[in-house]
């Protein structure tokens, strides 16, 4: 029997990496950093990370082949009361099959200063619990004994796991404050993995090299013509590429509002597999460039496999081919054809869930069986149609080329004029209106000779919401008038996706209450479920004490119940981009008879402003027209996503628009001779 | 298109018969009943899903066998209605699930498709804040692919514990009608008899049947009800049944409970006794703790401090954990437990220091349930918390909290009929209220109004009560939270700069003051040489119910609160009152409020005074819109503006 043991050495740092005065061996924790009370970059931390190390190695067994081993060696600092959710430890595992990762040698101990004396409290096999959560994970959980403030909890286990191709994303950022982090990823030269940095903090790693080495025992016969058995012991030596990541001080991953996905900021590295490459064997390829990355996805039989064959839906085909003449009356009856055939049942993924097949006889399916159906579709008949591939806004933007950076489809066509979009996985789509969350940056549109090329997915169009309102003010305050809504692209979109199916009813009290309870009637609402068209809505409405009246003057702001009274910007700076999924516009114009038997005192001026490179920007207009007046109001975002360094000017525009909208108009009395009774106009 | 019945064989000949006959009766029903397109609009209003048919078999063997059955037949009439197409099965050790499968039906009534048992999930079930369950759940994701559709989910289990026999809901919730609903229970002899417990039957109309063997309920054209703003939790006034067996079998355990005097004896022998041991080296230092003391009150104020300083919260439930505590020496070595360890942990400290408590079950939640007076069942009650009684009055505390003041326990467990543990039987007490004006907060504010529209002053903010509640935490939070929280509070005023701000929490007094220093440009607007503001900066409350067109259900203030509030307010120099509100006050049923104004010449301020009583109250749905218009006038009178104009 032949028998391979791989001998691991364990890794030796230099003295140089300890931050002064500490320990980091297991078990040797210090006075200071019991007494320690405060994070001190940080003195909101909850609790901080004082030290963490994880090696991630390889190991041979034959008959079982490759495993990875991952040690992971923490030791918290608990601050304060909101920090004891870090003294509960979960681990989630991967299975597949009979194939699992398991944990082994998990050790972990609370240390307490007890009357100037460090106390030790070891955590009992009973606080470990393990969990089945689903196919693919199980979850080991552990909570540390004796927790308080100020306690310092250590713990160390240990991964293995068969799954050697894939090495997890290791996090270089928590929640929390981390005081030393030392990462040290080990790979037999067999393996070709690259590193894949993400987030904001700089980092360099210190790249090496280290002898490995196979004792095994062999069995053969020593010459053709004995028949006797010998045992040769025997050694294969091979190099392991070492990477060490060691980093200081790296503070507290804070959320931000209105960020799209705030694990997109999270510095993390993840290891991509290249290839392996054993002696005298072929290399097996894996991604290494986006080519490579698309040729692998393309060549899958969940994915490029699912674009051969039509016969599947041929007869349908046939007919709608039949019942059009152009090429964009096709484009837009096989889109319609799949986006109502097919019902998307949740799942994510650019690869097949059920198979195109099932999926087409079933009318139902993820977003691959439904996108992948559509571009075969087009296809079929001729068009230049092909799959792009799509990271959505929640699964961070792919900065690398790696397959896992990718977890959706869509489909692209490209005409003369240029390419259209399209995504069949949800109702209220059309051509170039993909879902919102597949507004991502980039996807990749792989070709069927497997080359790809990038296309730019945040939205250029800007999506509209006008309202034309002709409003009667009342002597006592209150209005009553008609409104008419018009909504495009994405505000039909989200309008739809959140009330067609709503009961009427039930949407206008929501309207009303929504605009401070007004009275609504003659409501009429057309293109409801046309997607192609704009949602538009029109209405009577009355509503009470929209103006003040001190005395013998009125005083309202003549956006009444439209005016944005909230700045949405309260932070005084921000490190993250704003992203607004796509670029709006919405518009008001107002024509409002005034009381009889008062007249115009003073009004808001006007106003024009506007962002660098034309971001965005706000209009306001008044003018006097008979008994009456008129007002224009435009506020506009053209980009998407703006960068933080903006933020600052956008946080004033929107003071600004809430400036003017809240600003109030002034009437008066008119005495009996039918003029005002106070002084003149101002400015 | 035919479904299937899960048959079993039965235990008694006397069983066989109502079985048989009821499997019939819907196999000839089945044939096109399905059909989704003629359904009548009594059901179809206000909902997005109907219940065709929610039956439930529910089979008494023995004290320690029960089998469950249960069919729920849906038709789900949009996108809105697929949240109520029931696919998923709890289910733990001992409950075996025999059967489980889901058939879809299209619009005509055919069927469609078939999930058997083996194309379900089965996953642990998750609540948010356990570290260990042992409960796990069987569920399948269908996705829809025409409305309407109807989904037949059925499924049967067999289990020893009929300690926790399923109670019925006519209506499964909100939005959703029900066509026929039917409950029933066989049992198999006189002793194993179930008492049912009727709730809020009045709004249906039912029919109840009785044998010797077996009770029977059915509903048919159940409307659906829509949640309304105010109106009370669907648990109060849902039609339902509550129903129980008094000897019982629960996780390993016999009980026989016939009260709560009952209940609270076997909660004593069978799952308390014994647990309260502690190590001789805890209680010296417990008696250390408290030496000197003569007072039990302050004794027991000692020892919740010593909790709240040395243990955390953690749950882990497994079997009869979910009823038993972890014994006090196992919580005393690791400190840590859930409300069951942890109350039964400082009942066994303070019984070391010499200090009568009982340990205390309730229904916690920011809702107020009361337990059932007259039926007494294990159902009832998700928490743990502990009284202390004292000179005739009850001290209540949360011991999963490290931060409540002793003898405080805000809005997740007051007002509230409770089982307290008393050796000699279980009793149901009501626990602490806090209402109307005991729910308290004054702000006093000075504040200065420039010529250019900014707004700086100080602001104190004192609240008790639940209004404590919704404070007190404020003083664990970092300080970008605390600005956040009153950029949020004081959304009213934009550009919001918070210079300066302190926080005290009297624990003693359960008090919290906070003192905050602010400034903001552009508060007031300027209008040609006038200058408008609202008065009211720092308390604005522009609260007013949704209206509604045909409100249908009664409504609710389970708490009500007091504010009063000061206001001095400094004009600026080169600016006199053109115009400024008057006082008012308003008397309702509800509450009142008042307002006032006063311009004090010598210095050129406004005082400013204010008070907002809201009653706690339950009112017919007739007085919705008086109430409605009661907290607009307030609203109103909260924005009402001083107009200055500048001198000439």
């Amino acid at each position: 029997m032949i028998r391979l043991k791989i001998t691991v050495f364990c890794l030796v740092f230099s003295a140089t990496s300890f931050v002064l005065g500490q320990d980091f061996k297991f078990g040797k924790v210090s006075k200071e950093e019991l007494t320690e009370n405060v994070y001190p970059q940080d003195s909101s931390a909850v609790a901080s990370v004082l030290y963490r190390h994880q090696s991630v190695r390889f190991s041979y067994t034959q008959g079982v082949g490759f495993k990875l081993l991952t040690d992971v060696h923490e030791r918290v600092k608990i601050y304060s009361k909101d920090g004891f959710d870090y003294a509960t430890v979960s681990q989630l595992l991967y299975k597949n099959g009979s194939d699992a990762e398991s944990i082994s040698g998990l050790k972990a101990y609370t240390y307490n200063l007890e009357n100037g004396k460090i106390e030790k409290s070891k955590m009992e096999k009973s606080a470990v619990f393990k969990t089945s959560r689903s196919k693919y994970r199980n979850e080991e959980k552990f909570t540390l004994p004796n927790v308080k403030e100020g306690s310092v909890l250590e713990y160390h286990y240990q991964i293995t796991s068969p799954f050697y191709s894939s090495v997890d994303e290791i996090d270089l950022q928590y929640d929390i404050p981390i005081k030393k982090l030392e990462i040290a990823v080990e790979i037999p030269e067999y393996f070709v993995f690259k590193p894949l940095m993400k987030g904001y903090l700089p980092i360099s790693p210190k790249l090496g090299t280290k002898a490995g080495r196979i004792n095994y025992t062999s069995k053969n016969r020593s010459n053709r013509y004995s028949a006797a058995t010998n045992f040769d012991a025997q050694t294969i030596e091979y190099k392991i590429n070492t990477t060490h990541y060691d980093i200081a001080n790296v503070p507290a991953l804070k959320e931000e509002p209105y960020v799209n996905d705030m694990d997109n900021y999270r510095s993390a590295v993840k290891y991509e597999l290249q290839y392996i490459q054993f002696p005298q064997e072929a290399r097996e390829s894996y991604s290494t460039t986006w080519e490579d990355v698309i040729k692998k996805i393309y060549e899958s039989d969940s994915f490029g496999g699912q674009l051969k064959s039509g016969r599947y839906f041929q007869e349908d085909l046939e007919k709608l081919m039949a019942a059009t003449t152009t090429e964009s009356e096709l484009i837009a009856a096989i889109f319609l054809h799949v986006q109502g055939r097919m019902n998307w049942n949740s799942i994510y993924g650019y690869g097949v869930d059920k198979g195109v097949k099932t999926a087409y006889k079933e009318r139902s399916g993820n977003i691959a069986d439904i996108n992948l159906i559509l571009t075969s579709m087009l296809q079929e008949a001729g068009l230049n149609a092909n799959p792009v591939l799509v990271s959505t806004r929640d699964h961070g933007v792919p900065m690398f080329p790696t397959r896992e950076g990718f977890n959706y489809v869509v489909t692209a066509v490209e005409l003369e004029g240029g390419t259209v979009l399209l995504d069949a996985t949800n109702k209220y789509t059309k051509p170039n209106l993909l879902p919102t969350r597949a507004l991502n940056w980039f996807g990749k549109m792989i070709k069927k000779d497997g080359t790809a090329k990038t296309l730019n997915l945040i939205p250029k169009k800007v999506s509209r919401e006008s309202t034309n309102v002709s409003v009667v003010l009342k002597a006592n305050g209150d209005i009553e008038g008609k409104a008419r809504k018009s909504y495009t692209d994405y505000d039909s979109y989200a309008f739809r996706n959140r009330y067609a199916a709503a009961d009427e009813e039930d949407y206008l009290e929501k309207l009303e209450n929504r605009n401070n309870g007004m009275e609504i009637s003659d409501y009429a609402i057309k293109n409801k479920k046309t997607v192609g068209k704009p949602v538009m809505e029109s209405f009577t409405f009355n509503l009470e004490s929209q103006a003040n009246i001190i005395g013998d003057k009125m005083y309202f702001s003549p956006m009444f119940y439209m005016a944005m009274t909230e700045n949405p910007f309260k932070l005084e700076d921000r490190n993250y981009p704003i992203d607004f999924t796509y670029p709006w516009q919405e518009k008001f114009v107002m024509n409002i008879k005034l009381p009889e038997g008062y007249q115009l005192t003073s009004k808001p001026e006007n106003m024009n402003m506007a962002l660098v490179n034309k971001m965005g920007s706000f209009k306001y207009q008044i003018v006097e027209n008979g008994s009456g007046l008129q007002v224009m109001v435009d506020l506009k975002i053209n980009e998407a996503v703006i960068s933080a360094n903006y933020y600052a000017d956008l946080k004033e525009l929107f003071k600004n628009v809430v400036e003017k909208q809240t600003e109030k108009l002034v009437l008066s009395k008119t005495s009996s001779d039918g003029t005002a009774d106070s002084s003149g106009k101002s400015r | 298109m035919r479904y299937v019945i899960t048959t079993k064989p039965n235990q008694t000949k006397s069983m066989r018969l109502p079985v048989f006959l009821c499997f019939l009766f819907f196999s000839i029903l089945s044939l096109a009943q399905y059909q989704a397109l003629a359904l009548d609009e009594t059901l179809t209003k206000n909902a997005n899903a109907v219940l065709r048919l929610d039956q439930m078999e529910i089979e008494i063997h023995s004290k320690k066998e029960m089998v469950v059955k249960n069919k729920q037949v849906i038709t789900v009439l949009n996108r809105l209605g697929n949240r109520h197409a029931r696919t998923a099965l709890g289910y733990d050790s001992s409950k075996k699930i025999k059967a489980i499968e889901i058939i879809i039906y299209d619009k005509l009534g055919n069927q469609i498709e078939k999930i058997k048992k083996k194309d379900f999930t089965d996953v642990s079930a998750v609540d948010g804040f356990s570290l260990y369950l042992d409960y796990r759940q069987l569920y399948y994701d269908y996705t829809p692919i025409s409305y309407p559709y109807t989904l037949e989910f059925n499924y049967e289990y067999i289990t020893p514990d009929t300690g926790s026999i399923p109670s019925w809901y006519f209506l499964g919730g909100f939005m959703k009608s029900v066509e026929k609903s039917r409950y029933s229970i066989y049992y198999a002899n006189s002793a194993l008899k179930p008492i049912i417990h009727e709730k809020n039957l009045e709004s249906i109309r039912f029919e109840k049947k009785e044998t010797g063997s077996s009770i029977v309920y059915t509903a048919e054209n159940i409307g659906a009800i829509k949640q309304e703003r105010l109106s009370p939790t669907f648990g109060k006034i849902a039609p339902r049944l509550m129903t129980k067996i008094n000897n019982f079998h629960y996780k390993g355990y016999d009980g026989t409970i016939e009260s709560w005097s009952a209940m609270g004896t076997w909660i004593d022998e069978k799952l308390l006794a014994g647990r309260d041991e502690l190590n001789e080296a805890t209680i010296l230092e417990v008696k250390d703790l408290t030496s000197g003391i003569e007072d039990d009150l302050e004794k027991a104020k000692k020892i919740y401090k010593y909790v709240q300083d040395n243990t955390r919260y953690i749950s882990v439930q497994i079997g009869i954990g979910g009823l038993q505590p972890i014994s006090a020496i196992e919580v005393d070595r690791v400190k840590y437990g859930d409300c069951k360890g942890l109350s039964n942990y400082t009942k066994a400290l303070l019984k070391a220091v010499g200090v009568d408590s009982y340990y205390a079950v309730v229904q916690a939640g920011a809702d107020k349930v009361d337990f059932e007076e007259d039926f007494a069942d294990l159902a009832q009650g998700n928490h743990v918390i502990l009284t202390i009684p004292h000179k005739g009055t009850y001290y209540w505390i949360d011991c999963t909290s490290q931060v409540l003041p002793f003898g405080y326990i805000g809005s997740f467990t007051d007002d509230r009929k409770v089982l307290i543990v008393k050796p000699e039987g279980g009793e149901l007490v009501r626990t602490t209220s806090y209402v109307d004006d005991d729910n308290y907060q004054h702000i006093g504010a000075s504040y200065v109004i420039d010529s250019e529209g900014g707004i700086a002053g100080n602001a104190t903010i004192k609240t008790k009560g639940v209004r404590y509640y919704q404070h007190f935490r404020l003083n664990q939070d970092p300080k970008e939270d605390v600005i956040k929280h009153y950029k949020n509070q004081w959304n009213n005023i934009n550009n919001l700069k918070v210079s300066e701000y302190s926080l005290n929490d009297d624990k003693a007094e359960v008090t919290f003051s906070e003192t905050v220093s602010l400034n903001a440009t552009n508060y007031a607007s300027l209008s040609g040489n006038r200058i408008l503001f609202t008065v009211n900066a720092f308390n604005n409350n522009d609260f007013v119910p949704d209206r509604y067109r045909n409100r249908k259900l009664p409504f609710e203030i389970q708490r009500g609160f007091l504010d009063t509030d000061e206001f001095t307010i400094e004009l600026p120099k080169e600016y006199s009152i053109e115009a400024m509100p008057k006082e008012r006050q308003i008397e309702t049923e509800f509450g009142s409020y008042e307002v006032a104004y006063t311009y004090v010449p010598e210095n050129n301020t406004v005082k400013y005074s204010r008070s907002l009583l809201v009653k706690k109250g339950y009112y017919p749905k007739e007085k919705y819109s008086d109430y409605r218009d009661f907290r607009k006038e307030t609203a109103r009178l909260d924005d009402a503006q001083i107009v200055l104009v500048k001198n000439q």
